[in-house]
């Protein structure tokens, strides 16, 4: 070959082009090294992106799926949360690129991501999902609808609201929880309790430096029947019952028994472990799965019961929400996806194994009438846990009203919160400000109280 | 083939135009991979992100709004606070980082100093630490409860100081965290420049009589002036665009004390899903910096004149 072009010339060139090809493949790389639509039984590698807890529920459901399905195999990545949604996110916002097969997801974000990308995820409805309903908790189900009623996630755990309280401390001050029937008598007895022990009632992130810093007050106003929205879409942040509850907090705080733990897992843990130095921990059921684990010598010290009234005569129990599993409509393997969704979520096989594993409250019926399942919790002083949590999801509860701008509220409201616990704000006054925020960047109406 | 002498001037010719060809095209397939990079990577995004600007989503698909994302701009109290905030942290952070980065170069470049090279790379490493170790290595340090700031407050008698909740001291916390980040990358660029001037200068400057401080005010910083012009303006434009500390410090908060409009931009597209209202933020943003960096420019080109 008689090239005019030199050698050193078409190396430069190869190397040019070698680079520019290389440049263009990183730009697509969504990894869709797939098969077309593969089918269940074919050769598929499924990814699934969740986080701690349910992580290990579902890592132990794996052996099992892939015995009963050669040929695929599945990977469980723990990215964490709250950074799991950052991940969806721009996965979706993507177009779908990148995106894991199966995620886990939960109810507060369930809504705004069937709204937002309605073609994220895979239509489960289309794929048999609606067999399943009767199996799954009503409330729940239909946090995973659009507007037609398809669905596109499988319930994995549901959560009800309890408080667990450390028994031992109670005791020691000459205090009677079994006694305590509304919140306010709570605080009153906390005061008490930091008299006689120097523990604090429970912690608050003060500062919101996570948004779970809210968790606390959106079970309070839950038990008065309120939420962010209500039924019409619109705000009922600066409600009455929404006031009443952040002023619980701001009174609790004024009288020097709400410890300033930033939020998050780690502090979190530090404060299932004891290290926080708190009484109780208004909390919800997946919790108690994780109290053996990171609080071993704290064993039947720690209790847990329905949380008090604001009232008396009022709710004693209260939705917190669960999580879900959905296909990504993107998935090369979304047969084989579905398939692994039912196995973990709805068969008792699958179940045991999350269950065993995670001790998340799992939310497919059949499994709470288990023998195991109701047998006596040994970490609790062998408290039958699972019945209370049975109980309390039966209880009448308010509904949430989360819609596509939950996290804004959640962003709106913390700031308010943070100004009434750090900068001593009133709570009428700072709910009031947050609601006009709300309302003036969703274009959403201020309910009337 | 035989080859007639008829041939050669126009095989001569026409190698001689392809050579020249050859010597055009080189240089650029030689840019190729940056050219296709920047293209792939900056100027779709940034084209993208102007549609995006115009758009707002709705029912799973982005709707033609016109302008309105940035008419809400204007109304929304939270930019402002942002903007506020960026400038609050810009007009005390940035002096204070440059005139320690001025004290740091001049003393690296003292043959005074014992083993200027292990000091001057420990003050550039905090620039490629990653922003997670920054992080935790930060959230470590300011943590009110057992922080190690405040434990050497507390045992030397000070009162401890609530770092990451207060939002006077979360905005304090910012600035420390930046110095600390930054402070070295300026140093050396201001170490660079100083070996630009003349040691002759300063030796007849001593046989003068004139003092140290007397040096430095009138032949260093005099001489530093290039390197002093390039990091004021880089700096504000870096400060401008800040994400990374309130992100990993603060999440913006307390009560948005130390939200900034980058931290803000990324509130609105990954945490709200309001992709076209944070590309209106990007892009009012880009207009900010430009103008302060342009009248940074005047104004500081005239003055060295």
């Amino acid at each position: 070959m008689t090239s005019t072009i030199p050698r050193r010339a078409r190396r430069a060139v190869a190397l040019a082009l070698g680079t520019a090809l290389l440049a263009g493949t990183a730009a697509c790389s969504g990894g869709d090294a797939g098969d077309g639509d593969g089918t269940a039984g074919g050769d598929a590698e499924l990814t699934i992106w969740t986080w701690d807890q349910p992580g290990e529920g579902l890592e132990a459901a794996v052996p099992g799926f892939e015995a009963a399905h050669p040929g695929v195999t599945v990977t469980v990545e723990n990215v964490g949360n709250p950074a799991i949604w950052d991940k969806i996110t721009t996965g979706m916002a993507a177009g779908g690129q990148g995106l894991a097969d199966i995620m886990n997801i939960g109810v507060d974000y369930m809504g705004n991501y069937i709204e937002t990308f309605p073609d994220g995820f895979a239509n489960l409805s289309e794929m048999g999902a609606d067999d399943l309903e009767q199996d799954f908790p009503a409330t729940l189900w239909g946090s995973a609808q659009d507007a037609d009623g398809n669905v596109y996630g499988i319930p994995m755990e549901v959560n009800t609201n309890v408080v667990f309280y450390r028994d031992d401390l109670f005791d020691q001050a000459g205090l009677d929880m079994d006694a305590i029937e509304t919140w306010d008598q709570l605080l009153e007895a906390g005061i008490t309790l930091k008299e006689k022990t120097g523990t604090d009632l429970f912690a608050m992130d003060k500062a919101a430096s996570q948004a779970d810093s809210a968790n606390m007050w959106q079970l309070l106003a839950r038990l008065e029947g309120t939420f962010f929205f209500d039924a019409d879409g619109d705000i009922a942040l600066s409600g009455e019952g929404a006031v009443r509850a952040l002023d619980f907090l701001k009174r609790a705080n004024d009288a020097g028994i709400v410890a300033d733990v930033p939020g998050g897992w780690d502090n979190l843990m530090r404060q299932v472990s004891g290290d926080g130095n708190v009484a109780i921990l208004p909390g919800a059921s997946w919790m108690a799965g994780v109290f053996p684990d990171n609080a071993p010598d704290l064993a039947g010290k720690w209790a847990v019961r329905r949380p008090p009234a604001m009232e008396e005569g009022g709710y004693t129990a209260a939705s917190a929400g669960g999580t879900f599993l959905a296909v990504a409509s993107s998935s090369p393997h979304k047969d084989a996806a579905w398939e692994f969704v039912q196995y973990a979520l709805a068969s008792m096989e699958g179940q045991e194994a999350v269950y065993e594993a995670s001790g998340l409250f799992p939310s497919y019926a059949p499994m709470w009438e288990t023998e195991d399942f109701s047998a006596p919790n040994e970490y609790f002083d062998g408290m039958k846990v699972n019945q209370l949590f049975i109980e309390a999801l039966s209880q009448d509860t308010p509904p949430d009203y989360y819609t596509a701008d939950y996290a804004r509220a959640l962003r709106a409201y913390t700031d308010a919160q943070t100004r009434v616990l750090v900068s001593g704000a009133d709570p009428q006054e700072a709910l009031d400000e947050a609601a006009e925020l709300l309302a003036g960047q969703t274009g959403r109406d201020i309910a009337d109280s | 083939m035989s080859v007639t002498a008829a041939d050669a001037p126009a095989r001569a010719r026409r190698t001689r135009s392809r050579r020249r060809l050859r010597a055009q095209a080189t240089p650029y397939l030689f840019l190729a991979p940056v050219v296709l990079l920047f293209l792939t990577f900056k100027a779709y995004p940034t084209l993208y992100a102007l549609y995006l600007s115009l758009t707002t989503r709705s029912g799973g698909q982005d709707v033609f709004v016109g302008a309105d994302n940035f008419t809400r701009l204007l109304g929304d109290p939270l930019f402002w606070q942002a903007l506020r905030n960026t400038v609050l942290i810009l007009v005390t952070q940035v002096p204070v980082m440059l005139v320690i980065a001025v004290l740091l170069a001049v003393a690296f470049n003292s043959a005074l100093l014992k083993g200027r090279a292990v000091l001057r790379v420990s003050y550039f490493l905090p620039i490629v630490m990653g922003l997670v170790a920054y992080g935790i290595l930060f959230s470590a340090l300011m943590n009110y409860q057992d922080g190690l700031i405040n434990f050497v407050l507390d045992a030397v008698g000070l009162p401890k100081v609530p770092w990451l909740a207060d939002p006077f001291w979360a905005k304090m916390a910012i600035v420390v965290a930046m110095t600390w980040h930054y402070t070295g990358n300026n140093a050396v660029i201001y170490l660079a420049q100083l070996q630009s001037i003349p040691t002759e200068l300063y030796e007849a400057a001593s046989v003068d009589g004139a003092t140290a401080r007397q040096r430095l005010w009138h032949i260093t910083l005099p001489g530093l002036r290039p390197a002093l012009f390039l990091t004021v303006v880089l700096s504000t434009i870096g400060t401008l665009q800040l994400f990374d500390e309130p992100y990993v410090l603060t999440n913006g908060g307390p009560d948005n004390a130390t939200l900034t409009i980058g931290m803000y931009l990324y509130q609105n597209a990954f945490q709200f899903f309001d992709f076209g209202y944070a590309s209106a933020i990007g892009y009012v943003l880009t207009a900010i910096v430009g103008v302060v960096a342009l009248a940074q420019m005047l104004i500081l080109r005239r003055r060295s004149r």
